[in-house]
C-alpha cells in the first residue's frame, strides 16, 4: 500500500510539473539571454520584463526571464543565479536585490566569460572592483536625479517661497535606490525652498500599509504637513489613502516615483498629485538591445541612464510627452 | 491487506529496516529519487555532477537550520527565530571583523555564540519565565532582525579577510566549503539525535514530558541546551551565508524558519514532538532543493514553487499519518 501511495505522489507530481512547464522557453537552445529579476509581483518589475519581452522580440532574441518570491529574497535569488548559470546563457542580465547577495554567481559567470548586465544599477561599482568583477554595462534610472525632479515639482507647485513640514518616506531599510531618491529630494529641496523643512524621513520598506501608517502617525504630529514625497509608487498611494481618510487631501501634495499603472489611475482621478516615472518598460527594452550590441562585439557606453519623466494629471491629459508611450 | 500483514513482505520487511536502523522513512527517500528522476527527464541540464553540487549548496545554509529545527521540534518545542538569528549572526561577525578588524577566526566565533546567545535567551525565557515557545521565539525574530539592522545601519556589510571568505567560497576538490560544512554537521548531529542519550532524552521529553521528568531526565535543563544549540545552529548558517557573499547582509535568512521547520516536518519530524531524525530531515531538505532547483531550470515562475512546496508538505504529513493509522491497527 505504502508503495502505490509512494507511486500516486510521484507521478501527481509529475503530472503537476509537465503542466507547469509548458511555458515558453523551457527548452533551452544555444545562445539565450538569462534575465534575473528580483520580483514579478510589482507593476514596475512587471514593466520591465514587457520592455525585455518586446525588446527580445524585436531583436530575435531568445531568452529565458526568472525572479524570486519577494524583493528582499537575497540568498534565493543567489540559488536561483546560479541555477541559470547551468543552462549556459550567452548574457547574464540581473538585477539583484542587494549589492553584494548576486557576487559569487557573477564570479562564477565572469569565469566562463558569460557579459553581465547591472539591470537597474543595484550593484556597487566600489564592491565589483574589490571582488575584480567587470560588468559590460549597468542601464536603469538615475535615482537621485528623480528624487531631485520630485522636489522641482513641488517647489514648482507651492512656490519657493513655501513654508512648512515635508514627510519623505524611504524604501527599504538599507536599499540604494530608495535612500537615493529620498537624498537626491532632500538635496534638491534644500537648495530650491529651505522654508519647507522635512520633519521625518522614515523607512517605509516599500509597503503600502506601512507608508499608510507613518503617514497617519505624522499628520497626527503635523496637522499642517505640506508635502510627501515617497520613494515608490506603492508608498505613494498608501500615504495618498491616509491623507484623504485625515480629509486633508487639498492641502498636502504627494509625489511617488515610478510612474506605474496605480499610480497613473490616482494621478488621473486627481488623488496622487505626481509621480517621477521610471520608464522601466525602456529599460528592460534598452537592456535587451545593449547586450545584443556587446555580444556583436560593439561598444557601448559603460553606464547607460535611461532618462525619467514627471507624470501630473496635465501631462496625462495632454499625452503630447513623446516618453509617455513606455509609461506602462 | 490482510494477507500483507500475516507474511511481511519484501517492501515492508525494508521499510521496517529503514526505520529501525537509519531512522528515515523509506517512502520519503522514494518520493526524492521519483523527484529526481522526474527533473532529469523534464530537463536536460538537471543531471550532471555540477548541478548536483548547486543543490546541496543552496540547500546548506537552510538545510543547518532545519537540523536546529529537527531537535527543538522533536522535544516539543519550537524556534521561530531561526531565520533571524541566521541573519544577525552573519551581521555580527562581518561587523567585529569589518569595522572592529577582529581576526577571521574570532569573526566565526562571534556569528556561532550570537546565535548560541539568542538561542540561550530563548531557552531561559521559555523554561524559567514560563512563556510558551512559539511567543518566546517569535519575539526574539522581531528582536534578532531589528538587531540586525540596528548593527548594520540596515545596508550591508561589505569587505570579509581572505579566510573567512575561504569558508563560503573555497573549494577543497571541487567541493563548495559550505555544502562541506553542512554535510560534516548533518552527519555529527544524526549521531548525536539517533544514538546517544542525549538524543533519546530529546525524544523522550518530546514524547511526553511527564514521563520524562519521572525518568529522571532534567527537562528543562535540556530544553535551555536544545535552544542553545538551535541558536548556534543559526548562527553557522549565518557564518556561511555571510562568507558566500563577502558580507554580512541583515535581511539574509527572511523567512527561513518556516521553511526550516517544513523541511523537518516533510522528513518526517513530528510537529508536536517525539519523533524526528536528522537524516529524515534531510532527505525532506533535499526534495524542496531539488524541486526548487528543477523548477528554476524549467524556469518556472517562483510562484508556482511556493504552491509546489506547499503541496509536497501536506501530502508528506498525510501519507504519514496514514502510515501511522494503518500501523495502529494492525
Amino acid at each position: 500500500m505504502g508503495r502505490r501511495l509512494a507511486t500516486i505522489r510521484g507521478s501527481a507530481l509529475a503530472l503537476a510539473l509537465a503542466v507547469m512547464s509548458t511555458g515558453p522557453g523551457v527548452l533551452a537552445e544555444d545562445g539565450q539571454y538569462a534575465v534575473l529579476m528580483k520580483t514579478l509581483s510589482n507593476p514596475f518589475w512587471g514593466a520591465m520584463g514587457q520592455g525585455v519581452e518586446d525588446g527580445a522580440k524585436e531583436a530575435g532574441i531568445d531568452y529565458f526571464i526568472q525572479a524570486v518570491e519577494s524583493d528582499q529574497a537575497a540568498e534565493p535569488q543567489l540559488n536561483v543565479c546560479n541555477t541559470m548559470l547551468e543552462r549556459q546563457p550567452v548574457a547574464m542580465i540581473t538585477a539583484a536585490i542587494n549589492s553584494t547577495n548576486l557576487l559569487p554567481c557573477l564570479k562564477t559567470a565572469q569565469d566562463r566569460g558569460i557579459p553581465i548586465v547591472d539591470l537597474d544599477a543595484n550593484l556597487d561599482p566600489a564592491v565589483l572592483e574589490a571582488e575584480g568583477i567587470e560588468i559590460a554595462f549597468r542601464i536603469g534610472s538615475d535615482n537621485v536625479a528623480a528624487g531631485a525632479q520630485g522636489a522641482e515639482y513641488l517647489v514648482s507647485r507651492l512656490g519657493a517661497e513655501a513654508t512648512g513640514p515635508v514627510l519623505v518616506i524611504e524604501g527599504l531599510s538599507g536599499n540604494i535606490t530608495g535612500q537615493r531618491r529620498a537624498q537626491g529630494f532632500a538635496q534638491r529641496l534644500g537648495e530650491l525652498a529651505p522654508g519647507l523643512e522635512i520633519v521625518a524621513s522614515l523607512p517605509g520598506d516599500w509597503d503600502r500599509g506601512k507608508a499608510a501608517s507613518i503617514t497617519n502617525d505624522i499628520l497626527t504630529r503635523h496637522p499642517d504637513l505640506v508635502a510627501i514625497f515617497a520613494a515608490n509608487d506603492g508608498m505613494a498611494l498608501g500615504a495618498v489613502e491616509a491623507v484623504y481618510a485625515a480629509g486633508l487631501g487639498d492641502q498636502v501634495t504627494i509625489i511617488g516615483v515610478d510612474g506605474n499603472s496605480d499610480a497613473v489611475k490616482s494621478i488621473r482621478d486627481g488623488r496622487l498629485n505626481a509621480s517621477v516615472a521610471q520608464l522601466p518598460y525602456l529599460v528592460g527594452k534598452q537592456a535587451v538591445e545593449n547586450v545584443k550590441k556587446v555580444l556583436a562585439g560593439e561598444t557601448v557606453p559603460k553606464d547607460i541612464a535611461v532618462p525619467t519623466l514627471v507624470l501630473t494629471r496635465e501631462v496625462l491629459e495632454e499625452g503630447s510627452e513623446p516618453l509617455l508611450q513606455y509609461v506602462k | 491487506m490482510s494477507s500483507e500483514l500475516a507474511r511481511p513482505g519484501l517492501w515492508t520487511r525494508a521499510q521496517r529496516g529503514s526505520v529501525e536502523r537509519l531512522h528515515i522513512r523509506l517512502e520519503s527517500l522514494l518520493v526524492l529519487l521519483a523527484l529526481a528522476a522526474v527533473m532529469a527527464a523534464l530537463s536536460p541540464y538537471f543531471l550532471s555532477f555540477s548541478n548536483f553540487l548547486n543543490i546541496l549548496l543552496a540547500t546548506s545554509t537552510i538545510g543547518i537550520l532545519a537540523i536546529a529545527a529537527t531537535f527543538v521540534i522533536s522535544a516539543g518545542g519550537l524556534d521561530l527565530s531561526l531565520g533571524s538569528v541566521m541573519g544577525l549572526s552573519g551581521v555580527a561577525g562581518a561587523f567585529v571583523t569589518v569595522n572592529l578588524g577582529v581576526p577571521w577566526g574570532l569573526g566565526v566565533l562571534a556569528c556561532i555564540l550570537t546565535g548560541a546567545l539568542a538561542g540561550t535567551v530563548n531557552g531561559q525565557l521559555v523554561t524559567r519565565a514560563l512563556v510558551p515557545a512559539f511567543i518566546v521565539t517569535l519575539g526574539m525574530l522581531g528582536i534578532a532582525r531589528g538587531l540586525a539592522l540596528v548593527i548594520s545601519g540596515g545596508r550591508v556589510i561589505y569587505g570579509l579577510p581572505p579566510e573567512l571568505l575561504y569558508l563560503g567560497q573555497g573549494r577543497p576538490f571541487g567541493i563548495p566549503m559550505p555544502v562541506v560544512i553542512f554535510v560534516a554537521t548533518a552527519i555529527v548531529a544524526h549521531c548525536v539525535l539517533a544514538y546517544t542519550r542525549f538524543g533519546r532524552h530529546t525524544l523522550a521529553i518530546g514524547d511526553s514530558e511527564g514521563a520524562a521528568r519521572a525518568a529522571g531526565i532534567r527537562v528543562d535543563r535540556h530544553r535551555r541546551v536544545l535552544y542553545t544549540l538551535s541558536g548556534a545552529l543559526a548562527g553557522l548558517a549565518g557564518m556561511l551565508f555571510m562568507a558566500r557573499i563577502n558580507s554580512g547582509d541583515p535581511t539574509a535568512g527572511l523567512n527561513y524558519e518556516l521553511t526550516a521547520i517544513t523541511a523537518a516536518i516533510i522528513g518526517g519530524t513530528n510537529l508536536f514532538g517525539g519523533r524526528g531524525s536528522i537524516l529524515g530531515t534531510m532527505i525532506g531538505a533535499l526534495i524542496m532543493g531539488v524541486l526548487q532547483n528543477g523548477l528554476n531550470l524549467l524556469a518556472v515562475q517562483s510562484y508556482y514553487q511556493q504552491m509546489a512546496i506547499g503541496a509536497v508538505l501536506i501530502l508528506a504529513v498525510f501519507i504519514d499519518q496514514y502510515q501511522i493509522r494503518k500501523e495502529t491497527r494492525s
